[in-house]
């Protein structure tokens, strides 16, 4: 017996075996094989609109187009899942993307619009003269997906289980509304676990119709806020109506929440964060963690026998049946994209040259608001650094940096410099930054201010200018190597101060420890310079001043100063546009005089999707795939 | 000393030995978490939360007390199976680890199946063809796949098996439009296989081929290599010509003194890799959207989400030693010199 004939025995069993299992997979993949759809057309995005209005007008709607049949499902594919299912937990995108599907809020931003709103449970609306006091008249008819009715009471509580449950995005209303007046009324977890809200006793009602709270019921339809309650004090909000846009203040079932646990004060509700009952025209069909969420159309919409003249873009019945949001990483999702397995994806703005390659693929850079909403990018100088304290220091700093050569080394090219802290293309940028050059990259003149602040210093030609100057003490420079973006541009910051003479030293932390340095109050003797972002918790200008100016983190340089503070606050109280964009004009100059922060750029949005997809509204307010709120109005052509 | 005592005193070593190192990794999970940041509790907390958040996580961890009271805390807490309440979802952590690891169970077992049963074919048939083309055919094959980075390896077949010939699908672990059968192991496959659930096996398996493939195939190599070498040794081995030299049948020899003999390591190999391949599969479970407990500590990680980490950092280290036990314990069945040599 020769080892051959072993040999040969062995090669036809595992022939066999490898036959076997090839025929069992055909079988399998041709039954499952489907047909694909067709493309033809590309998908108009008109820009933001910048027009700035504080007005009260009511919005009833907009025009809503017959759906196209044929609109069984989509499948969207991103990078992270959400965070919670929670509306009033969830504080990522792809949270806030799924709950603004299935559960709704008074009002929505109007169509591409970033100041001006329609109502979607609220009817309509009017505010106070002195801004003090929101009057929503709701909508009736309107039920949860499960049945039970939406009124003014299951608003009530839905705003005061927000506060009470005090999350991290809480704030987002905390800043003007608070669950005690701080005299003599207060509602806590055991209040609202114990009120009936559809159909309330009279002892029910005197709490609920108590008119020296922040939330007040007048009636089953109507509903008041009084703003001045929360950590802002008594002033108004000219950003009130963007606050409400958020999931935070979105209507949850009360009875629902009660049968899975109630309110608990500081708590978030299990049963909630992976749950959804909500009046919105999508229902949640499951989640599969780490895997997919899957949405499917309410069949028991309360708009669904409304006219067309009765409704708008956010509440008009969703078309597509059913949407699948997969989870997964970059290369996988433009593979799939590729392979029409999705019709939508999520993809950094440095694939932009892969994707539009594709063809039957609609890439498009949206207008920088987009990208602002996303992430705003700059540097960070703590003055408890002294050399920092200097402003020739902080200015040769701004001179250091070639800014169009990150946006091209680091963005391909597709990203904007800009001055903060009003992000680039939303409201009033064009007037808080008028008369205002970008930073701008002089490296002989970065050295010259380096010598004239007392440190040795060196020309681009390799002269060393002020040689018997002090040298410049080392430092780290922070930024997160999570980030390919804040990566690439730390090595190349560090290589341009270290050019004339700042001995900066690019050092990663892990966005955890990144984040938590940050988000510290005070200054950081370890990391005095690093690179920041800031991304938006609602669309409105002052989100991102408010943040920047007065918090005071390591981040915006530990940076309070009290007469920014204040044109801040006459920016957020306001409802004149022109004092509004002469105090967000006063902030830039003074922190662009003084260089506080040095605005570095901010990336382009992309909106990436099949050709035959259409009907994204797009708004830097959303969060579906990053740039449209409501799928609803998502079809094929 | 008998056969039966010399092997239960092995196993009480090595359980031993077990013990420590179990020990060891609570004391560095401990260090690493509790010790070695300067404000934990805000970590824990997270990036944005309040101070009230920051003072019950602190509470419920007792890391406002000294060093030694926290450890007895966490041993005890880790113990008792009193892993907590995730402050992301509000569920128990218990709960959670118990859906993830079964979806992970269900993919590194079916790999390893494949891994094996590939492994030590193609070991078998190099050895047998040493110095052969079909051998060095293998060896290429095997150190090219060895030598694939996961996230490449994971990527091409996606592209290839999913993207390009629509064979699989891209991703998950079933389709979302389905209802999953009632849990009772928690692997998908096998309860739906329990519960008679045809349209759910069937989606199980048509998800589970393409990365159950990729990770053996990612990973057999070391198992072919093993294999061969072990069958190569007992190919040549002394007893092997006597029964050669005796007249026994030559299929007789290949499977009752080459391949038998051949495949102690493997054994012991196959224990080990799971243990590795149980940690090691967050990378495929990233890029197939497998919902395993590698993804569950990656989006752990990235939420800074620290009462999480730490009991799946525990529960990976568990499974590797356990891992580790099993295939000493399997070794010193197998082969009895490893017991008569002082339980190494």
């Amino acid at each position: 017996m020769s080892p051959k004939n072993g040999i040969s025995r062995a090669l036809v069993v595992g022939l066999v075996v490898v036959i076997i299992v090839v025929a069992a997979i055909v079988g399998v993949t041709i039954t499952r094989r489907t047909t694909p759809t067709s493309t033809s057309t590309t998908t108009q995005i008109s820009p933001v609109s910048t027009q700035s209005s504080t007005s009260s007008s009511i919005q009833t709607s907009t025009s809503v187009s017959p759906p196209p049949t044929n609109q069984s499902s989509l499948v969207v594919e991103e990078g992270e899942q959400p965070d919670s299912l929670d509306p009033a937990v969830t504080y990522e995108t792809p949270g806030w993307e799924v709950v603004e599907q299935v559960y709704q809020g008074l009002v929505a931003p109007n169509g591409t619009s970033v100041t001006s709103y329609v109502g979607v449970l609220a009817q309509n609306w009017s505010v106070s003269p002195n801004g003090m006091t929101y009057t929503f008249y709701l909508r009736k008819g309107v039920h949860f997906s499960n049945g039970d009715p939406f009124n003014a009471y299951v608003e009530w509580f839905s705003i005061y289980r927000t506060l009470i449950m005090n999350q991290a995005p809480s704030f987002i209303l905390g800043q003007n509304l608070a669950y005690t007046n701080g005299v003599n009324f207060t509602v806590n977890a055991s209040t609202l676990n114990s009120i009936n809200y559809f159909d309330p006793s009279p002892q029910n009602l005197s709490v609920m119709e108590y008119p020296y709270q922040s939330v007040q019921v007048v009636g089953p339809y109507e509903i008041v806020f009084h703003l001045g309650y929360g950590y802002n004090g008594y002033s108004p909000y000219n950003a009130f109506l963007a606050t409400l846009t958020t999931p935070m203040a979105y209507a949850v079932d009360p009875a629902v929440v009660e049968a899975n646990g109630g309110v608990v004060a500081n708590q978030t509700n299990s049963w909630m964060f992976s749950n959804m009952v909500g009046t919105g025209f999508y229902m949640l069909k499951s989640w599969i963690p780490g895997q997919s969420i899957t949405l499917v159309k309410n069949p028991n919409y309360w708009a669904d026998n409304l006219s067309a003249s009765q409704l708008n873009y956010a509440i008009q019945p969703a078309i597509i049946n059913t949407i699948t949001i997969y989870y997964k990483p970059t290369t996988a999702r433009i593979a799939d994209l590729k392979s029409g397995v999705a019709q939508m994806i999520e993809a950094p703005v440095q694939d932009y040259s892969t994707l539009e390659g594709i063809p039957g693929i609609n890439v498009t850079k949206l207008p920088i608001a987009f990208g602002s909403s996303e992430d705003i990018y700059y540097l960070y100088m703590d003055q408890g650094f002294a050399p920092f304290q200097n402003i020739l220091v902080r200015e040769a700093v701004s001179y250091a940096i070639d800014y169009q050569g990150l946006i091209k080394d680091v963005l391909g090219g597709l990203g904007v410099q800009y001055i903060g802290p009003v992000p680039p293309g939303f409201p009033f940028y064009t007037q808080a930054t008028a008369g205002l050059q970008p930073y701008q990259y002089n490296a002989t003149k970065a050295a010259e201010l380096l010598a004239q602040a007392g440190y040795r210093a060196t020309l681009p030609n390799g002269t060393v200018i002020n040689p018997n100057g002090q040298q410049f003490p080392s430092f780290n420079l922070l930024y997160t190597s999570d980030s390919t973006t804040e990566t690439e541009a730390a090595q190349i910051i560090q290589a341009e101060l270290n050019a004339i003479g700042i001995p900066a030293t690019a050092t990663p932390l892990t966005f955890q420890q990144y984040s938590g340095l940050m988000y510290t109050v005070g200054n950081s003797t370890q990391y005095p310079m690093g690179i920041a972002f800031y991304s938006e918790d609602y669309t409105a200008s002052i989100d991102y001043v408010e943040a920047i100016t007065e918090n005071g983190y390591v981040s915006t340089s530990a940076y309070l100063n009290s007469t920014i503070m204040n044109w801040a606050v006459e920016a957020a109280t306001s409802f004149n546009n022109q004092t509004i964009a002469q105090a967000f004009a006063n902030i830039t100059r003074a922190m662009y005089d003084q260089y506080i922060l040095i605005w570095l750029f901010t990336p382009y949005f992309l909106a990436i999707h099949a050709d035959d997809v259409t009907g994204m509204i797009p708004n830097p307010a959303g969060s579906g795939m990053g740039y449209f709120m409501f799928y609803n109005t998502v079809h094929y052509t | 000393m008998t056969t039966t005592q010399e092997l239960t005193l092995f196993l009480l070593k090595r359980v031993a030995s077990s013990i420590f190192a179990l020990i060891g990794v609570f004391i560095i999970v401990f260090l690493v978490s509790h010790a070695l940041s300067p404000d934990p509790a805000r970590l824990w907390a997270g990036p944005k939360a309040k101070p009230s958040t920051i003072y019950a996580v602190e509470v419920r961890y007792h890391l406002n007390q000294p060093y030694p009271t926290q450890f007895y805390y966490f041993v005890k807490d880790y113990l008792t199976g009193n892993f907590g309440i995730d402050p992301l979802t509000g569920k128990s952590i218990a709960g959670e680890i118990g859906y993830y690891l079964p979806n992970t169970l269900e993919l590194v077992l079916a790999s390893l199946v494949i891994i094996v049963v590939l492994g030590v074919f193609l070991g078998y048939i190099s050895a047998i063809n040493f110095g052969g083309y079909r051998d060095a055919a293998i060896r290429v094959f095997y150190l090219a796949s060895w030598a694939t980075p996961t996230y490449l390896g994971a990527m091409l077949a996606v592209l290839g098996f999913a993207t390009y010939l629509k064979l699989f699908p891209s991703g998950g672990m079933y389709s979302p439009t389905l209802t999953p059968p009632p849990k009772v192991t928690g692997i998908f496959v096998l309860d739906s296989l329990i519960s008679g659930n045809w349209a759910d096996f069937s989606s199980g398996i048509y998800h589970l081929t393409l990365p159950a493939l990729t990770l053996a195939f990612l990973n057999f190599g070391i198992i072919t290599r093993v294999a061969r070498s072990s069958i190569l040794e007992a190919r040549w081995s002394p007893h092997v010509k006597s029964a050669a030299a005796k007249g026994l049948p030559m299929r007789s020899i290949r499977v009752r003194h080459i391949l038998r003999n051949g495949l102690i390591d493997v054994n012991t190999l196959g224990a080990v890799m799971f243990g590795w391949l149980l940690s090691g599969t967050v990378v495929v479970e990233q890029i197939f959207g497998w919902p395993g407990i590698g993804q569950f500590a990656y989006s752990a990680i990235a939420a800074d989400n620290y009462p999480v980490l730490i009991p799946v950092v525990l529960v990976f280290t568990v499974g590797v030693i356990i891992a580790n036990l099993v295939a000493d314990l399997l070794y010193s069945v197998l082969d009895p010199r490893i017991r008569l040599g002082g339980g190494r």
